[in-house]
Order: C-alpha cells, then sequence, then structure tokens
C-alpha cells in the first residue's frame, strides 16, 4: 500500500483546492488599469474628437459618446465595440433602418446602401439613412472590423443637425488610427 | 507458496512486468503525437487538457449524444507507469550497495512522475499585461471568469466579492456572508455572440442595465490559443422577494453595470479570473531589439521594480527570454508585448512543485554515474 500513498498525498492536497467565493479590498480602478483588460475595455482604434465637439466616456458596450456644436436640432455620436461580426452587415443595416422606422432591405440592396472611406485602419463601410416623416431623423453610421472587434461610429439626430455634423464626422472616420 | 497467493502474485507480477513499462511508453508516445496533431484544431491548452492531463481521452462521435471513452489519457498511463516502476522496485530490484546507483535512478524517475501530477494538480498559469510605468499587483487568468460583485460605496476603496465561473451554472442561488442580497443565475454560456437587439426580436430576457438593448446567444468555444471566449450570464440579484433586475454580464461588454441598494452602490463585472498577489510589479522599461536592418526579433526584455513591502523587498529585475523572474513562489516569463512595444505581456506561473523535475533529473543522473562508476571500477579491477 506504500506505493499508493503518494497517490493519496496529491488527491487530497487536490480537495483543498476547491474554487471558493472570495471578498477582498480593491484599489478603484483607474483608466489606464482598465484600458488594458482586451476583452472587457477594447481598445485598437483611436479617433481625434474634431474641433469643437464634446466627448465623454461610454458606459456598459458603449465605449464613448461624442457631441457636435449645438446646431439646428440635436445629434449625437456613439461609439460602439463588439466581438466578431456582430450579425453581419445586413443584420446591422437593417437594425438602423429599423431605429428610423424605415423597412428592412436585401442583401440585394447592401452595395447601393454602402459607401467605401479610407482610414487610415483600411477601408471603412458607410451607410447614410433618413426616415420619413415630418421631423426627420437621420443616420451616418461607419464600420469597420479591427483584429476581431467591430466598431460602429454612429452619427444619429435631427436632419438638419447630423447634415451639419456629417462633414467633420466623415474627416473623425477618415482619421481613424491604431491605438 | 500458498494457493491462495496466486492471484495476488499474478497481480504483482503484471504491475512489475517489463512488458506494461513497453505498453505504457508505447501508449505515452500515441498520446504525445496525438495532442501534437490536436494542438491545430484544438489548441495548446485544450490539447493538453485533453489528451496527457486527463484519466481518459473522450470523443463524442457525430450520432452519439454521449461522449464515449477512445484512450487513456496521460494520467492513467503516467499512474499506471508509476506503479509499475515502484512495484519494479520494490518487489524486482536487488536490495544492495551494488544496486544503489539504480535505486537512485529509479526514485528519480518514480518523483518525475509524482512531479508531473503536482504541476497538473496545483499549476496557476495566468498572465499580467503592464504598460510602461504601470504598478500592478494581481495577474489574470483570461481562460476563467469570476463575477465581480463590487461595492463601489466607498471612495476610497471597492470591495469585491468574487465568486468563480464554477458558481455560474443555470439555476444556482448563489448566498454569500458578504452580500445583502442572493445572485439568481439564469444562463450560462461559456461562449456568446454578442449583437444589437433589433425591432424584430424577441424580448430580451435582460430588465436592467445594457442587456434590454442586446441579442446574446450561445456560440461554440473557441480554441485557439490568440482566441478569447465571450463569455455571458444572466444574473438576477433577488433581496427577499424583491427582484433587482436581470442583467446580462459578459467580458466582452465595456464598463460595469449596477444597482443601488438600501444606500450602498454596487456594480456586476464578468472579467477574467484575477489572481491578487501580496507585492506589486511595475514595469520601468520594455526594450525590443532586432537585428540590424531587419524587422527579425533579437531580444525582448522588461526591466520591472519589484515592490513587497512586506519583505522588506524593493528591487530592480530583468525578465526576458529565458530568465524568469521567481518571487513569492511566481515565476514571471516575458510573454508577450503591445502598444507600440509601451505595454509587456508577462505569464505568471505558480507551481509549489516546479523544483521536483530539477530535483529528478539530479538523482537520475547520479544514480547513472553512480551504476555505470561501479561497474567502470569493477571492470577496471579486473582488467588489472
Amino acid at each position: 500500500m506504500k506505493v499508493l500513498l503518494p497517490f493519496v498525498l496529491l488527491a487530497s492536497l487536490a480537495a483543498c483546492q476547491k474554487d471558493r467565493i472570495e471578498v477582498r479590498e480593491e484599489p478603484k480602478e483607474d483608466a489606464p488599469a482598465a484600458a488594458l483588460a482586451p476583452a472587457s475595455r477594447p481598445s485598437g482604434v483611436k479617433w481625434t474628437a474634431p474641433a469643437g465637439w464634446t466627448e465623454a466616456p461610454g458606459n456598459g458596450m458603449r465605449v464613448a459618446t461624442l457631441t457636435p456644436p449645438p446646431a439646428a436640432g440635436k445629434a449625437e455620436v456613439t461609439v460602439i465595440a463588439l466581438p466578431g461580426d456582430v450579425g453581419g452587415e445586413l443584420a446591422n443595416v437593417n437594425r438602423w433602418r429599423g431605429q428610423l422606422a424605415l423597412p428592412p432591405v436585401g442583401e440585394a440592396d447592401l452595395p447601393a446602401a454602402r459607401s467605401e472611406l479610407r482610414s487610415k485602419l483600411g477601408a471603412l463601410n458607410l451607410y447614410d439613412f433618413t426616415g420619413t416623416g415630418t421631423n426627420k431623423t437621420r443616420l451616418v453610421a461607419g464600420m469597420l472590423s479591427v483584429s476581431g472587434t467591430t466598431w460602429f461610429f454612429k452619427l444619429m439626430g435631427d436632419e438638419k443637425a447630423v447634415a451639419a455634423a456629417r462633414p467633420a464626422f466623415l474627416k473623425l472616420l477618415e482619421g481613424l488610427h491604431a491605438s | 507458496m500458498r494457493p491462495n497467493d496466486v492471484p495476488l502474485r499474478r497481480v504483482t507480477d503484471f504491475l512489475s512486468s517489463m512488458k506494461l513499462t513497453l505498453a505504457c511508453l508505447g501508449l505515452l508516445m500515441i498520446l504525445v503525437l496525438a495532442c501534437t496533431l490536436l494542438q491545430v484544431p484544438l489548441g495548446t491548452h485544450i490539447a493538453v487538457e485533453r489528451t496527457i492531463r486527463s484519466f481518459l481521452v473522450w470523443y463524442t462521435p457525430d450520432w452519439s449524444p454521449v461522449r464515449l471513452p477512445v484512450f487513456p489519457g496521460g494520467g492513467l498511463v503516467g499512474g499506471v507507469l508509476l506503479l509499475n516502476l515502484l512495484f519494479a522496485q520494490f518487489l524486482k530490484l536487488e536490495r544492495s550497495r551494488r544496486k544503489a546507483g539504480l535505486w537512485l535512478a529509479h526514485l528519480g524517475l518514480a518523483l518525475l512522475f509524482i512531479g508531473e501530477f503536482s504541476t497538473a494538480l496545483f499549476q496557476v498559469e495566468s498572465q499580467m499585461p503592464v504598460e510602461v510605468g504601470q504598478t500592478k499587483n494581481y495577474s489574470e487568468d483570461t481562460r476563467q471568469m469570476e463575477l465581480a460583485v463590487v461595492d463601489v460605496t466607498d471612495p476610497g476603496k471597492d470591495t469585491v466579492t468574487s465568486i468563480p465561473e464554477s458558481f455560474l451554472r443555470p439555476g444556482a442561488v448563489i448566498e454569500t456572508p458578504s452580500l445583502p442580497f442572493k445572485l439568481a443565475v439564469k444562463r450560462w454560456y461559456d461562449n456568446s455572440d454578442l449583437g444589437m437587439r433589433k425591432p424584430t426580436d424577441p424580448p430580451s430576457e435582460a430588465t436592467a442595465g445594457v442587456g434590454p438593448n442586446l441579442s446574446i446567444s450561445e456560440a461554440p468555444i473557441v480554441t485557439s490559443d490568440d482566441a478569447q471566449n465571450a463569455a455571458a450570464a444572466l444574473i438576477e440579484p433577488v433581496s427577499g422577494r424583491d427582484g433587482l433586475g436581470t442583467y446580462w454580464v459578459s467580458n466582452a461588454l465595456g464598463a460595469p453595470q449596477g444597482f443601488v441598494r438600501e444606500g450602498r452602490t454596487w456594480r456586476l463585472v464578468l472579467r477574467p479570473r484575477r489572481y491578487y498577489l501580496p507585492f506589486s510589479v511595475t514595469l520601468k522599461e520594455f526594450k525590443h531589439d532586432i537585428y540590424p536592418g531587419t524587422d527579425i526579433p533579437k531580444n525582448f526584455s522588461s526591466l520591472v521594480r519589484l515592490n513587497d513591502p512586506s519583505a522588506g523587498e524593493d528591487r530592480d529585475a530583468l525578465i526576458y527570454m529565458n530568465h524568469p523572474l521567481r518571487y513569492g513562489g511566481k515565476t514571471f516569463y516575458q510573454a508577450s508585448f503591445g502598444q507600440n512595444d509601451q505595454l509587456s505581456v508577462f505569464q505568471v506561473v505558480r507551481n509549489p512543485g516546479w523544483l521536483i523535475p530539477y530535483l529528478s533529473c539530479i538523482l537520475v543522473a547520479l544514480g547513472l554515474l553512480l551504476h555505470f562508476g561501479t561497474k567502470l571500477a569493477v571492470s577496471l579491477r579486473k582488467a588489472a
């Protein structure tokens, strides 16, 4: 039986290794430390906010919120990063169209809905949709895939405010670079 | 010999036989080959876990809902080999000074097996990414998650209740004295597809946080070494009969979500499991040298400051390839880098049995030297 002793000893020690709930005190998380967790804080893309725009850190799945200077109506840019292809191009285009109460389009309609923009991180797909009705809502969205993460930059708001902010928004997209 | 000893004798003969040794060595060779080939589709970690660090190799055919054992795993073969070695040593090897070298060499081999069992059971691997100038006192295991329930009310510090992912099984209700509420686990996905919820999608199961805007579905786990699963859990904190909302948490989501309960603010975060250290490491400098005129890497090195006030330790250490820092039972290896050479990633390994293989090699070498030295001396004496 002596030969079994190492096994018994190892098995008993292994039993002490069981997972358990721990309670501990941690210092408040600072921003640089948070930026290091690769999946929890998406990194890889940086941008420069246009002059006069304000930028606020995001929450939840939103990475940041940018607000153009006050114009005729409201508009804001949201930056969202999610792993994978997030359902693919068609699903996202129809999600945006759904937000404007527009009917969904099919795969064959995508080339017409899409235009391309060059950024320092490569080609970026751009979409521009305007809703219907008296107070029209407009949405300009850029979609970019970087290292397995899909980045969405969406300018959305009142049609006139979006039209005023669009040139600066496109400059922001063209200036996207690696972090 | 008494007749009732015969079956026992057969067993001991079998356990100490050379045939068993050869069979086990053959099986180990097949396992090593299979593990090497499986690393392509499964990645190193899973291939090793399924072949070398398991007692049986399991396979689920397409036509079967049940997984079937198809081959003995490294744990079983190694265990039998260790028994074989010990039985052969104690039953067959002559107890004499003449054979002292062989005794020592066999003891060394047995230690090698025990060392591998110890590594399989107790080794913990994690990663520590540190930016230049940053100080860290924890490492993370990206293959395992933890649900951190954080009381952020105190402006100076956070109180974290860390719940390992093994507790997050659907239907589980987690109750712990540090939390004034229970946590009901509604769903758990090892990997998931996250997307924005479309108007046509069914209503979200989440009622609070970012979950109501998301569509989350289970996805096959990713296995390659450079990919990470997006784990997701649907959690409902419950106080008495009151539900405090149902939240989707995922390591792929950004900032934490939470709620206020009786004047205290709580955050729910699913994140890679953390291992806190009783000391801190500050990255002072990272060097990425290349051969002149090429992009071929020559050397990666990280200059760190090790600070352990409880042990009065405050010194610099240089970590580079094949030159890890060993401190406090942990070994820090230079593993990776990034962010234009502003980020260094260390592999942090805790292995209480790390010395065993070295000891084993010394014993085997000494044993063989002694054995062949004795033989040589006898031959020389005879020749003289």
